[in-house]
């Protein structure tokens, strides 16, 4: 299987449509800096891959290399595509097409089976064209630059699946999968032994209780007795024992309330039924009469000094009235011996005389006034105490007939309690008889607790049984879990050991495989001859999880660093051209070289086409784009060209239009045979 | 060890056709297959090679000078090889020196060479690669049969035979 040509258009700097035929043995393709010789190893990778892997960074102002696929020049082209056509050594065509609008008209699938066989590396198709397309920004980079791990998977892929390459992931998987056994086992064990813990403690709990077991039918004859109406069966009636005696002491606590309201009662009785709290009421019901009676004999005396005063009062307004017409009669005198007022017949003696009786009359009418109103005032005063006097007998006695009622009240709230907390009537005004009946209760109360323990008790005997056997099934449960995490441990240990036996046999074919093509690298490293005095290189392979593998020349030196930027090309050349060779999981022999001849000096350049040439020579199709027209001369001289294996050179550069296109193209013929052979080109030449 | 006769067996074997004439200055080789085409001139000593190479070429070129006229662009893949058995480990670089000389012919330039392996490799450039890696099959179930001779012979079997993890696990003796 090769290359058997490239067309494309409107991809990468390819405007218009070009087609490059392949040479079936080689093709040497030449152009100036930027014409797109490399664009054509992009447009096979990208054929065969759907992308470009030389650019290391993957994103650049959010833009990407999807971004600059396809053609972003002037002018528009005809068409968007890529076609990479492959020949088998039967003739028979493969072709891949992707255009910018549809994509691949293949599947990876069928480019996988097309391009690889056997058993294929993971991601084959990238690891096909990392290790056919040979590029100049790779050379060094992909070789001595890479880490000793990166080195060491690029070459295991390069070597393909390996037999077994599976097993690696199985085995793990088996240690996983006997790892969470054991865990499973663990942890059951674990909690088993949790459990038998528990029941441990409450066998200890339970053995406590044993220890206070007693006469079982004595106990249940004295919850019989609390609880006439009990249930028979135990449980139930523990349970109505318990409500009992929690009733029980319910009671008893009001009971113990009811003692304390009764004796307070008795007290406040005993103190109001006293003798002298009764003769002091008495006392004071007869101090309230008399005072009643004294405050009356005041009051009555006061109306008498109140009737006089009016009496004397209405005396005194006819005395003013008198005194009017007297002192009017006076004035107007006797008229022709008249009174003025009574037109009597009257002398002015008889009238002076009738005047002085009458101021005298005035005068005995106004004089008792003032005496009734000093006889009022000194009656109120009089009654002023017995008034003081009555008030303090009224509220002595209104004070002894509040504490009756209160203690009324209080033995009206006492038999309430009692009716209220249903106790017996009989102690309401016994606290002495009530103390002694809670006596009795709290004896009943004890006994009914002692007989429900030692029920309990024997409730503990048959628990006693039960967590027993429960132990015992417990312990044969732990020994036989102990056996399968022993025998899980087991297994895991031997799921390890074949993991580790995988990953060491693996190991092993890998190295190997590397051993030997250890020889194919040291024959290329001695073609290229990167170093006058280092002519061999070796591999190093250390570690055994993480596989480094190192390359060392001379006395164990890295060449990546005593090499020259040239030489380190050229070594790394000898270790990707290795790697390419050492691929037997791909029927395609084509290599492709992207400018490889950068920074190395022309004995060198010359060393490489050598190796070119050898590699033509095993029947491999070499497409390599230069910059330098000499050695594209020398290329095509060197790789040889026969007649069913040809050699082609283009040459491509950009047209007037701006367009990249091939300016020519080349068959390159075989060259003649014989020619030292013949016999007529044979010169007499002396020996001096 | 005769350098001439084993340089023309593995020119032989490169598909070269070779053939032997003798100089004045000694026996030359002729090479020549579709691509290239040369002489091994073979020199008694380094000293020899350094003194003699020029003339050496020189000879063979123009014995083969009308040949070579008319052989077109495979005039330029003409190679000049000289070889010595003689030890200068002091002249060896300027004896490989030589080889850089491009006027003419490619040259080939070694000294020391003493078995067929160092004829092999002075020769290397005219060779198609010699290293064939030859990467058979690795018989990884029989090895790592053998490695786990302890391990129960059923559960390798089942794990070789893609038995789910779990499956071997049990079998290892994993029972939950």
């Amino acid at each position: 299987m090769r290359l058997d040509f490239i067309e494309v258009c409107g991809f990468r700097g390819f405007r218009d449509k070009v087609r490059v035929d392949f040479g079936r043995g080689f093709t040497v393709i030449t152009g100036r800096n930027g014409v797109g010789k490399s664009t054509l190893c992009d447009a096979v990778e990208f054929a065969i891959t759907g992308s470009i892997d030389k650019y290391s960074v993957e994103k650049a102002a959010k833009e990407s290399l999807n971004d600059y696929l396809w053609w972003r020049g002037e002018g528009t082209p005809k068409a968007h595509f890529v076609t990479a056509s492959f020949i088998d050594d039967a003739g028979k065509p493969f072709m891949i097409t992707r255009t910018r609008e549809a994509g691949s008209d293949r599947s990876p699938e069928e480019i996988q089976a097309a391009l690889c066989s056997g058993p294929v590396p993971d991601d084959a198709l990238k690891q096909l064209t990392r290790t056919s397309i040979i590029r100049d920004e790779w050379i060094a980079a992909l070789s001595l630059d890479l880490s000793e791990t990166e080195r060491f998977d690029l070459v295991r892929a390069a070597l393909g699946a390996l037999e077994g390459s599976g097993a690696g992931g199985r085995a793990k998987e088996v240690v996983v999968a006997a790892e969470a056994a054991h865990s499973r086992d663990e942890a059951a064990y674990e909690a088993a032994r949790s459990r038998l813990a528990d029941r441990l403690a409450q066998q200890s709990e339970t053995q406590a209780a044993l220890s206070r077991s007693g006469d079982v039918s004595e106990a249940l004859r004295t919850i019989s007795a609390a609880i006439p109406d009990a249930p028979i069966e135990l449980t139930a009636r523990l349970a109505a024992g318990r409500n009992a005696l929690a009733s029980v002491r319910a009671k008893l606590s009001r009971m113990g309330e009811a003692v304390q309201l009764g004796r307070e009662i008795a007290a406040r009785q005993a103190t109001f039924n006293a003798p002298e709290a009764a003769a002091a009421r008495e006392a004071a019901s007869a101090a309230l009469e008399a005072a009643r009676r004294a405050k009356e004999a005041a009051d009555r005396v006061i109306t008498e000094a109140e009737q006089r005063l009016a009496r004397e009062e209405e005396a005194d307004a006819i005395a003013a009235s008198l005194t009017l017409l007297v002192e009017h009669g006076e004035r107007l005198g006797l008229h022709d011996d008249h009174c003025p007022l009574c037109a009597a017949h009257r002398t002015s003696d008889e009238f002076a005389a009738g005047l002085a009786a009458a101021r005298r009359r005035i005068a005995s009418l106004s004089s008792g006034v003032q005496d009734a109103r000093a006889a009022l005032a000194a009656a109120r005063d009089q009654a002023r105490q017995p008034a003081l006097d009555l008030e303090r007998a009224e509220a002595e006695v209104a004070a002894h007939a509040n504490e009756e009622r209160s203690l009324r009240a209080q033995e009206a709230a006492h038999v309430d309690f009692y009716t209220q907390w249903n106790l017996d009537h009989r102690f309401i005004g016994d606290p002495d008889g009530l103390e002694h009946e809670i006596a009795t209760e709290r004896d009943r109360s004890i006994n009914l607790e002692r007989a429900l323990l030692v029920l309990d008790a024997s409730q503990a005997v048959s628990r006693m049984s039960s967590i027993e056997s429960e132990i015992s099934a417990l312990r044969d449960e732990i020994e036989r879990l102990a056996n399968a995490v022993s025998q899980s441990q087991g297994a895991v240990t031997a799921a390890r050991e074949i993991e580790r036996s995988v990953k060491r046999v693996s190991a092993e074919v890998i190295d190997e495989r590397l051993a030997q093509i250890s020889p194919l690298l040291n024959e290329l490293y001695q073609r290229l001859r990167p170093h006058a005095d280092w002519r061999t290189i070796e591999y190093s392979i250390r570690g055994d999880v993480r596989r480094f593998l190192s390359l060392k020349v001379g006395n164990g030196l890295n060449p990546q660093f005593v090499f020259s930027s040239g030489q380190r090309r050229a070594a790394g050349l000898a270790f990707l051209l290795s790697v390419h060779l050492a691929r037997a999981w791909t029927p395609l022999r084509s290599l492709l070289l992207d400018d490889p001849v950068q920074h190395i000096d022309d004995f060198r350049a010359l060393h490489l086409v050598e190796v070119l040439a050898a590699l033509r020579l095993d029947g491999r199709q070499i497409i390599c784009a230069v910059e330098d027209p000499a050695l594209a001369d020398l290329l095509c001289r060197r790789l040889v060209s026969t007649s069913t294996e040809g050699g082609r050179r283009f040459d491509i550069d950009i047209n007037p239009l701006g367009a990249t296109g091939v300016v020519n193209e080349e068959e390159i013929p075989p060259l003649p045979v014989g020619v030292l052979r013949n016999a007529a080109g044979l010169q007499v030449v002396s020996g001096t | 060890m005769d350098i001439l006769t084993q340089a023309e067996i593995l020119l032989r074997d490169a598909q070269y056709e070779t053939w032997t004439w003798t100089a004045s200055t000694g026996p030359v080789t002729c090479f020549e297959s579709a691509a290239l085409m040369g002489f091994v001139h073979v020199f008694d000593s380094a000293e020899a090679l350094i003194d003699g190479w020029k003339a050496s070429q020189q000879l063979a070129l123009a014995r083969h000078s009308a040949s070579l006229r008319g052989a077109g662009t495979k005039a330029w893949n003409v190679y000049s090889v000289f070889l010595t058995g003689g030890r200068a480990p002091s002249r060896s670089r300027e004896i490989e020196r030589i080889e850089e000389d491009f006027s003419l012919t490619r040259k080939i330039a070694r000294a020391s060479i003493s078995i067929q392996d160092d004829v092999e490799k002075a020769l290397l450039p005219l060779l198609s690669i010699r290293s064939k890696p030859l990467l058979g099959a690795s018989n990884f179930e029989s090895r790592l049969r053998s490695r786990l001779k302890d391990i129960p012979s059923d559960a390798v079997t089942a794990f070789l035979n893609d038995t789910p993890a779990a499956e071997v696990a049990r079998i290892l003796g994993a029972t939950s």
